[in-house]
């Protein structure tokens, strides 16, 4: 499947073709043997620009709702609460990303990911269906949210 | 003209943290030399209550003070403040390396807040033990600070001196030859006996460690009494003074983990310095660095006063209470606002709104 790129602005945040979307959360999945690894989409990540604090409130191994707050985290530009990307368990969390956020930043599709969960997988969507998605919804905030994230850049 | 002297308090990380108690101790051996400061430790300083030492030795502090703490200093200042510890806001220069200094926006907003009241003529300074690893620039910035409160203690003693003469001669003013308050006792650096009467304060006492408390810290910089925090707690912690103003009345009230008081605050001014989002906790926000975006409704959560509301809830059902929804003490700034002209932040919220995800 083709890579697709989403313009944000000027800004081309890429989507990798061969990933599922969990569209509401900004975050990608790639399915790694029976689980699901988590992670945040170039998209969320411009957004919200360099991370500096991740924490979690749920611990590995504890089965979470969708869309229930399993943690939060503190950028450069944002604060925000973070949820289940879908209903299952958490099976496991990114170590490293605790002591080293970075990686969210720099290489956010690979040694950025966040945790991994098995559970119902069956509302993620497609790069195409995320893209669509990010489209619908651009229209009404790009100049809002991205003015303002500008402004302050 | 006796000579300003600065009491110096450095608060303890709650715990036992190996690491923190090194930074402090390398801090208090630093400073404890120093000409000119008084420095005495005490326990982190949002667990002290009315009856433990350590709060009876901050209350006794007439003079400048320095408070170094493991918070915001935000919050540092208005836990000092609700706990009648006063005096102006003493602005740190100490930055964490993390901030970005690139991103200024001009002018501080200027505070829309009621203020404190009985404010006497003294500045508290709060800086965070969490910025730095090393005593070396909480020691410069101590230096700087204690620079600073020397020079304007000398300034006002000058306009002092030139101001009271003839009302002395007249007999009016009692004040002019009042020596300045003695500098109070600093069981830290082992000086005992100077001052008159003043309370002896023993190290053991004023280190015994406090329980851990919970409650709400309001910033009267930022609160405009707007009473929509007391309408929103079911659990009484909340209360006015004689002047009726919002104060946080039954501090231990308060339900462990619980913001939700401080979600709904429409001004940020309510803070719970161990709450895990900075926000909460007492981030710096205006000013220089922004308030920044809370992207949350943008990553699938609900919105503040919903997850308040259900906090809130989850406080009544432990305490056997029926839960309450949104259905009682809902903040009804959505009937009062709209004369109001919209602000950035407002349009940003409006625009997630009508993202309907």
């Amino acid at each position: 499947m083709d890579n697709l790129t989403f313009m944000m602005g000027k800004f081309p945040a890429e989507l990798p073709g061969d990933l599922l979307y969990a569209t509401t959360n900004h975050m990608w999945c790639r399915p790694v043997g029976s689980r699901y690894r988590f992670g945040f989409t170039s998209y969320a990540v411009r957004l919200m620009q360099d991370v500096y604090f991740l924490d979690w409130v749920v611990n590995a191994g504890d089965t979470v709702h969708h869309l229930q707050q399993i943690g939060h985290i503190e950028t450069s530009k944002a604060v925000a609460d973070l949820f289940a990307p879908m209903a299952g368990t958490i099976v496991a969390f990114n170590r490293e990303l605790l002591k080293d956020p970075s990686a969210i930043n720099v290489d956010k599709y690979g040694a950025g990911w966040l945790f991994e969960m098995e559970g119902d997988a069956r509302h993620l969507r497609t790069a195409a269906e995320y893209h669509q998605f990010l489209t619908d919804n651009w229209e009404k905030t790009q100049r809002l949210i991205k003015g303002k994230i500008n402004l302050e850049d | 003209m006796s000579r300003h002297r600065l009491t110096v308090v450095l608060s303890q990380a709650p715990g036992k943290n190996p690491t923190k108690r090194a930074l402090e101790e390398s801090i208090v051996a630093a400073l404890i030399t120093e000409p000119g400061l008084d420095v005495s430790v005490v326990p982190y300083l949002y667990d002290l209550d009315a009856n433990h030492t350590g709060r009876l030795f901050l209350e006794s502090i007439t003079g400048d003070m320095v408070v170094l703490a493991w918070m915001f200093p935000r919050a540092a200042f208005w836990v000092l403040d609700r706990d009648g510890i006063k005096g102006h806001f003493g602005e740190s220069r100490l930055k964490p390396p993390a901030a970005d200094d690139d991103e200024e926006d001009g002018e501080p907003e200027p505070p829309r807040g009621i203020g404190s009241v009985n404010v006497p003529d003294r500045y508290i300074y709060c800086l965070d033990l969490r910025d730095f690893a090393s005593h070396e620039p909480y020691v410069q910035e101590v230096r700087r600070i204690a620079e600073e409160c020397r020079q304007r203690y000398e300034a006002k003693q000058r306009e002092r001196a030139q101001a009271n003469p003839p009302l002395v001669q007249l007999g009016l003013s009692v004040r002019a030859d009042e020596p300045p308050s003695p500098p109070p006792l600093s069981p830290a650096a082992g000086e005992r006996g100077r001052g008159e009467g003043a309370p002896h304060f023993k190290p053991e006492d004023l280190l015994k460690p406090p329980e851990r408390r919970w409650y709400p810290v309001i910033d009267y910089s930022r609160c405009t009494n707007c009473m929509e925090c007391i309408d929103f707690c079911l659990f009484g912690v909340y209360g006015v003074d004689q002047f009726d103003r919002i104060f946080v009345e039954n501090q231990d009230n308060c339900k462990r983990g619980c913001p939700a008081c401080s979600r709904v605050c429409p001004e940020h001014a309510i803070m719970f310095p161990d709450y895990k989002t900075p926000a909460i906790a007492g981030a710096p926000v205006g000013g220089i660095s922004g308030l920044k975006i809370d992207l949350t409704k943008l990553f699938g959560g609900d919105d503040a006063i919903k997850i308040a509301a259900a906090e809130r809830d989850r406080e009544l059902i432990k305490d056997g209470r029926q839960a309450v929804g949104l259905t009682v003490g809902i903040p009804k700034r959505q009937a009062a606002k709209p004369q109001q002209p919209k602000d950035d932040l407002d349009k940003l919220v409006d625009s997630l709104d009508a993202l309907d995800i």
